[in-house]
């Protein structure tokens, strides 16, 4: 029950946006909608799991604080790649690295892949069969050692605090 | 008057973003490079675009709107980069001549060996 109002709550925020008008008229009526668009999709929203207010909202700061990091990394790659792309003559040592992750939850995953891919000159392409390694290409991959271990400092460590 | 010029410079910036993301996609050698361009690139010019609409008109709907699809851009481009990566490498489209590791074939040859006589 209290997993529905929270998702409902999400929701209705998600309906005014879409709809253009923020307003408590619209809030309302998303909320009055959204347990119809749940019920269906539960097997999404892991109804298994314990869910308290207390702990999403005590998440909250270290969320503001990586959707912070992402943004500034999200520019430092976009620089990065224009670089390339700008070179006269592009000189690049691609290749696809194997990065062991400490995240377990789909979530945790889903917000770590993601993050991957829009920072400097990594994407992401699969994951392994038992959710404990990350595929990664990166656009120079010289230093598959340096790589995992930037990832690991620089980004799980966010999404950790943030997602699980 | 502020906001117009700020809208406009923003609206530059994206579209000299944007015009990145089709030089890269033209000049980087295989599809996985080709993929960073569009996604990191392409995302940030389509934001740039759309945070233009919304310093434009304000917190209208249009506004509102144009930041919802530029947030719905940020969350889903990277998906669909994962999609087209793991369908290229499992389709058997091969790194470019540059590239130096990959671990990703090595464990996909290591998990179903028979593959590698069809």
């Amino acid at each position: 029950m209290k997993r529905y109002i929270a998702y409902s709550a999400i929701l209705g925020v998600v309906w005014c946006f879409v709809h253009g008008t923020v307003s408590i008229n619209n809030f309302v009526l998303g909320v009055i909608i959204a347990p119809f668009i749940i019920r269906p999709f539960k097997s999404l929203f892991r109804f298994d799991t314990e869910f308290s207010f207390g702990n999403a909202i005590k998440k909250i700061p270290a969320q503001v604080k990586y959707m912070y990091v992402l943004f500034k990394e999200i520019i430092k790659a976009n620089i990065v790649v224009a670089k390339i792309v700008l070179q006269p003559k592009i000189n690049i040592k691609p290749g696809i690295v194997a990065i062991p992750i400490r995240t377990k939850t789909d979530l945790g995953i889903t917000a770590i892949a993601n993050t991957i891919t829009l920072t400097p000159g990594t994407l992401t392409i699969d994951i392994s069969e038992d959710r404990s390694v990350l595929y990664v290409h990166a656009i120079d991959a010289t230093d598959p050692e340096g790589l995992a271990r930037s990832i690991r400092d620089d980004l799980e460590k966010y999404v950790l605090e943030a997602f699980e | 008057m502020v906001l117009e010029i700020l809208s406009n410079v923003v609206l530059v910036i994206g579209l000299f973003f944007v015009f990145l993301a089709m030089l890269g996609l033209a000049r980087l050698p295989d599809v996985y490079n080709r993929l960073h361009t569009t996604t990191k690139i392409g995302t940030l010019g389509a934001f740039g675009v759309m945070f233009s609409i919304l310093l434009k008109v304000g917190f209208s709907p249009i506004g509102v709107k144009a930041l919802t699809v530029a947030i719905f851009i940020l969350v889903t481009a990277p998906v669909a980069a994962h999609m087209i990566g793991r369908a290229a490498h499992r389709h058997g489209v091969g790194l470019c001549k540059e590239s130096v590791i990959d671990e990703y074939g090595r464990a996909c040859s290591a998990a179903c060996p028979e593959k590698e006589d069809e």
